[in-house]
């Protein structure tokens, strides 16, 4: 199965490290294609269910995306002086 | 189109906010308030457009209508406090530099050194503190009588010997 992730709403760091997370649980597949990126999962024999690590690892990614985005601008900023500060 | 459409399903709840209505950080804070009860993802539903859909996690049972109905309420609960935190931004920023500032502590030596300190300023001292102590805490309005008593004792210093010696000299007389 695959997951998709829009790159306005997530973040290319979180994603890689959800993947480098999960990579133990499952074979994991990046690609990164206009608009987003793509993240293919195959479950391992005797491992967990595809769904549940797909699920897990979104959770993951957009835990950690929210986390980087309010690390460079903190919530309430002016955009500008977000982009500023990055 | 509405700014909230809600697709109920079984185990799954989708919901699409307008971003003019919802910004991306109050759907991100709402998302995040949700993240350990449900499997939450976020896309594209159209320009300005997210979709949110959250799953219950497996062993958890989901009332979707209501799983529905708190987002919607954390969504402006979000939004309210991000437009609070933006309307009060530069009360918050001057509260912090201050604090930080008074955290600093008193200035180094060689802040001291930079200092620019001319011969008209070297010698102002607002705090009073090259001040005498009866200069400093004098009495109001004892002015006037420090100022009898600062005549007096010359008076007095040579009035007791003049009284004293008239009034023996008086006594004598009677």
């Amino acid at each position: 199965m695959e997951i998709r992730f829009h790159e306005e709403l997530y973040d290319g760091a979180a994603i890689d490290e959800a993947a480098a997370l999960y990579g133990s649980y499952a074979t994991l597949a990046v690609t990164r294609e206009p608009g987003g990126w793509i993240v293919k999962i195959e479950a391992q024999d005797g491992g967990a269910d595809a769904q549940v690590i797909a699920a897990e690892l979104a959770n993951y990614a957009l835990g950690r995306s929210i986390e980087r985005s309010r690390a460079v601008s903190p919530a309430g900023a002016a955009p500008d002086a977000a982009k500023e500060a990055a | 189109m509405s700014e909230v459409q809600t697709v109920l399903g079984e185990g799954a709840v989708q919901i699409e906010l307008d971003e003019t209505f919802y910004p991306k950080d109050a759907i991100y804070g709402a998302a995040y308030v949700f993240i350990d009860r449900c499997y939450v993802h976020l896309d594209r539903a159209g320009d300005k457009r997210v979709r949110v859909t959250l799953r219950a996690k497996s062993g958890a049972s989901l009332d979707s209508q209501a799983l529905a109905g708190e987002l919607e309420n954390e969504l402006l609960c979000q939004a309210w406090r991000l437009s609070i935190a933006a309307e009060n931004r530069q009360l918050i920023e001057s509260i912090t530099a201050r604090a930080l500032g008074g955290a600093a502590g008193p200035p180094g030596l060689d802040e001291l050194l930079a200092m620019d300190i001319d011969e008209a300023s070297a010698f102002d001292d607002p705090l009073g503190i090259a001040m005498s102590w009866e200069e400093k805490y004098k009495k109001k309005g004892a002015e006037p009588e420090d100022a009898a008593s600062g005549a007096a004792p010359a008076e007095a210093a040579a009035e007791p010997s003049g009284a004293a010696s008239a009034e023996p000299a008086a006594e004598k007389s009677t």
